[in-house]
């Protein structure tokens, strides 16, 4: 069982003054995106005019088929690609203007995981968590309380030293999930986190997200997990052909219209 | 200080392994820096112990040995110096015995001076050395000299008008084909560290987007490959130091045993300067190789 957690861990934020102060007005969503464009250089339309404001602590699942969009949605969150047209801003800070040099800040605020868990085979599960401390320069001395921690928010006391391909699908993704935990994210964006896991294992992860929502992160989840959908009730951005389509709280895995109302 | 620990610790154990996870282009990468800097260190010292020869061949050259018959009484080998001192073209004239061009003989360097004195007879002729004021004269009285009967018939003089000419030549075309063969074998030697950075980078591509993910900087993703490059640059560089080192020497009194006449000389400071020359130029091969391997790769 994961470990509960009490306290809520104290956090320094990267953001200049004015943004922080912006951050505490209530009526600024952490994330906002205004009449959003991507087009692919190939000339592949990939999202046209999409609005959306998510809430500081909000639970949302991103939802549609293969196509719709979603993976582009959660590209120009992480910056990885950028917006043709419209704006996006994370915390106040306008991504458009963000310079490639204060990107990897940005990075650290959004913690990311994915379908194929993107672990590195030849380390182990401690070195995994602890290789994204590492590569940003966390100092040394603070690296293995914090990677201790991460692991037993996700329950991994006692793996430490297994490698990836010693576990199970649904630990190798708590890897991930401690991995994108080491930075206190205020932002988890989860790609497809289920996508190769079985439903009791998917159930599991499901649980950890919320807990992690219940810190005070705000969780992104794209998603073509109908059953989760429908028994979470939590708020739905459904994108089809670019678009978002419907935006309700406590939603399902389809429009309300097909269900008897 | 816990972070730049860190970020040099990272770099250097990464930059190692990647080295030796592609052991052959890592080795082949070395191979070549090795051998651009053996070449460039052997052209600068050949360079210098040419212009070292044509230095002193031009403090030799307003001067000529005349060189007198044994037969020759001394009395007009005498009569003859007072006849060419009379030349107002001539500033000095010296009278050298067969003793002592034998005693000038002996003192030349690595020359066995047991070997001489097998001989039993000293071959060595007396000799005229005459100094001109005006080089362009020498010529001249080369020609004038000869037709004198108390003059040796072999050889006359040691009158050689090109020698000069020749040694700057051969230097000159001894720098420029050194020259063209070293900008060919460092555009090599760039072009095959440059692979050997992108293969590292092509195995590691994994961590690199798990780096970027997580936040790393775009120089703290670059620093181990650098690392790796100067690695290259430095193993090379080394290598080639020591064989220079340790080879010039040798090299140089080898040499001054077959050209016995040639005055080739160790020249210590001169080596230091190469050998620094060629460390530096090993590091900054290894560090273009690396830039250009990282340049178009690590970018988003």
């Amino acid at each position: 069982m994961p470990a509960t957690i009490t306290t809520q861990p104290t956090r320094t934020t990267l953001l200049p003054a004015k943004a922080r102060v912006a951050a505490v007005v209530p009526a600024a969503p952490q994330i906002s995106l205004q009449g959003v464009q991507k087009t692919y250089p190939n000339g592949t339309v990939a999202l046209r005019d999409v609005s959306l404001e998510i809430p500081k602590q909000d639970f949302v699942f991103l939802v549609g088929p293969s196509g719709a969009g979603k993976s582009t949605l959660v590209r120009l969150l992480i910056r990885e690609e950028k917006a043709t047209a419209g704006s996006i801003h994370i915390e106040g800070q306008d991504l458009s203007r963000l310079k490639r040099r204060h990107l990897p800040y940005l990075r650290r605020k959004i913690g990311m995981v994915f379908q194929d868990f993107k672990l590195l085979p030849n380390l182990t599960v401690f070195q995994n968590v602890a290789f994204a401390l590492r590569v940003t320069e966390g100092a040394l001395r603070h690296l293995k309380p914090k990677v201790e921690e991460v692991l037993s928010i996700v329950g991994l006391e006692g793996k430490e030293s297994k490698y990836p391909d010693q576990l199970s699908g649904g630990e190798q993704q708590r890897v991930a999930i401690a991995r994108a935990l080491v930075h206190d994210p205020r932002i988890f964006l989860a790609d497809e986190p289920t996508g190769n896991l079985d439903p009791a294992t998917s159930w599991e992860i499901i649980q950890l997200l919320l807990q992690i929502n219940a810190r005070g992160t705000t969780v992104l989840m794209a998603t073509h997990n109908r059953e989760i959908v429908d028994v979470m009730r939590r708020r739905v951005v459904a994108i089809e052909g670019g678009q978002i389509v419907r935006d309700e709280d406590a939603g399902g895995y389809h429009a309300p219209a097909l269900e008897s109302h | 200080m816990h972070r730049l620990w860190n970020r040099i610790d990272f770099a250097f154990s990464s930059a190692w392994q990647n080295f030796w996870r592609n052991a052959a282009v890592s080795i082949a990468s070395v191979l070549i820096v090795w051998v651009v800097l053996l070449a460039l260190g052997s052209l600068l010292l050949v360079l210098h112990s040419l212009d070292q020869i044509v230095a002193l061949e031009k403090t030799k050259a307003s001067a000529i040995s005349v060189y007198l018959a044994d037969t020759t009484p001394l009395s007009s080998a005498m009569e003859f110096k007072l006849h060419l001192e009379s030349d107002p073209r001539v500033s000095s004239v010296e009278y050298v015995s067969k003793d002592q061009a034998m005693a000038r003989f002996r003192q030349l360097p690595a020359l066995d001076p047991s070997v001489i004195d097998t001989l039993g007879t000293n071959p060595l002729p007396a000799s005229l050395d005459v100094t001109v004021k005006d080089i362009r004269d020498l010529g001249a009285i080369d020609q004038e000299v000869r037709t004198s009967p108390l003059v040796d018939k072999s050889p006359a003089t040691n009158y050689e008008p090109n020698v000069i000419d020749k040694i700057i030549l051969l230097a000159r075309v001894a720098g420029i084909a050194g020259l063209v063969l070293i900008i060919g074998l460092t555009g090599l030697s760039v072009f095959i560290i440059m692979l050997t950075i992108r293969t590292a980078i092509y195995l590691r591509r994994k961590e690199i987007e798990v780096m970027k993910l997580v936040g790393a900087t775009d120089w703290f993703v670059r620093w181990p490959f650098i690392v790796e490059g100067l690695i290259v640059g430095l193993v090379g560089a080394v290598v080639a130091v020591l064989i220079v080192g340790f080879g010039y020497r040798p090299a140089v009194v080898n040499l001054q045993s077959v050209l016995i006449f040639v005055p080739l000389a160790f020249d210590p400071y001169y080596l230091r300067v190469v050998l620094a020359a060629m460390l530096g130029f090993g590091l900054l091969l290894g560090s273009v190789g690396s830039y250009l391997g990282i340049r178009r790769f690590l970018k988003q």
